[in-house]
């Protein structure tokens, strides 16, 4: 099976996601992995495909060129050997929320602390909510920890972030639980 | 007894409705202790309902005084045939997995506190008050009772679906 990253964003409207599986599911593509939402006025569709028997980029010809027509920016790329594949992450999982008045400069700081400290992010959603004349920006973010760091390690490097960045931040735990 | 083989979705086992316990005998004390024994074997687990080994009756067991969440809030090992929730109150939201659909888990909002009536082990009548960890592992195991999964449960969209970090 070959695999391939698909990202398509564009205008929403009803039908994207029935006009893109279509050329999938007619070209005998499986969709492996995906996740889709509404970011702003825009729909994004991020995909893992595989493939029996295509092989490159090449192979799909014309496919996509149909979407490309009506507004959707598309990317497909192949994936290396083994691209499809989860990593092991072993860990605690954490959840971080960040949220304050908008101002520049939120994101990177935290995301540059945590890359900093080898701790790996595994989904981040940031939206802006609030009234016009007071915008709040809120960012949530899912680390896992690696085995050396503790909760209350991340949680301590994230109250010094709050206080320089003039934002509330807050860490739990959210391991699932097995029932 | 024996640690029994979790059945794993999509086996239609897992989707079907149970039947009432009618009486309350060896086979079903003999059930009991599969249920036991293959709770404790799988060593993190902290409940398992009969049809996730294959059996539809309306028995299942929980037990949360091992676990972190459920240490401090518990009624130890419950054995509990023909459970029905009598009351809910309030919600909490855990991130839940289960031994019948691996690498998934997700976010499911449940009732925080419980009133939960069933028939022990022992042909006893009890009801108990379940709160927290406690409560949501009775819910989940009582779902199994209906024929369904915490899939059906999954309450927010965003940052849902998790592979679970590997033993």
């Amino acid at each position: 099976m070959h695999h391939f990253s698909l990202t398509l964003i564009g205008q929403d409207r009803i039908g994207i996601v029935a006009q893109v599986t279509e050329i999938l599911f007619r070209r005998g593509c499986n969709i492996a992995d995906s996740s889709c939402t509404l970011l702003g006025g825009q729909f994004a569709m991020i995909l893992i495909i595989s493939h029996p028997s295509i092989d490159s980029v090449a192979g799909f010809g014309n496919a996509f060129a149909p979407l490309e027509a009506e507004g959707l920016a598309v990317s497909l790329r192949p994936l290396p050997p083994g691209g499809e594949q989860a990593p092991d992450l072993s860990g605690s999982l954490c959840l971080i929320s960040v949220y304050g008045s908008d101002k520049p400069g939120i994101v990177y700081p935290v995301v540059k602390e945590l890359g900093d400290r080898r701790i790996n992010i595994t989904d981040l959603n940031t939206k802006l909510v609030g009234t016009t004349q007071n915008p709040v920006y809120v960012m949530m973010i899912e680390v896992v920890l690696p085995p050396q760091i503790s909760l209350e390690d991340l949680a301590g490097w994230m109250a010094a972030l709050r206080s320089s960045l003039q934002v509330d931040i807050s860490v739990r735990d959210i391991t699932p639980v097995e029932l | 007894m024996a640690v029994r083989e979790i059945l794993l979705y999509p086996d239609p086992r897992l989707k079907s409705p149970c039947q009432i316990v009618e009486k309350a005998d060896g086979a079903c004390d003999a059930l009991i202790q599969d249920l036991v024994d293959t709770m404790y074997g799988a060593g993190h687990s902290v409940g398992v309902a009969a049809p996730q080994i294959g059996v539809p009756q309306r028995v299942a067991v929980v037990d949360v005084s091992a676990s972190r969440q459920g240490r401090d809030n518990h009624h130890g090992l419950l054995t509990m045939i023909n459970p029905i929730i009598l009351q809910r109150s309030g919600t909490m939201t855990m991130r839940e997995g289960c031994m019948s659909v691996p690498d998934y888990t997700g976010n499911v909002a449940r009732a925080e506190e419980i009133l939960v009536q069933f028939l022990d082990r022992n042909g006893r009548s009890r009801a108990i008050r379940c709160r927290g960890f406690e409560a949501v592992a009775v819910q989940h195991e009582l779902d199994h009772l209906d024929g369904r999964l915490f899939l059906d449960r999954i309450s927010s969209l965003k940052t849902d679906l998790f592979r679970r970090k590997k033993p």
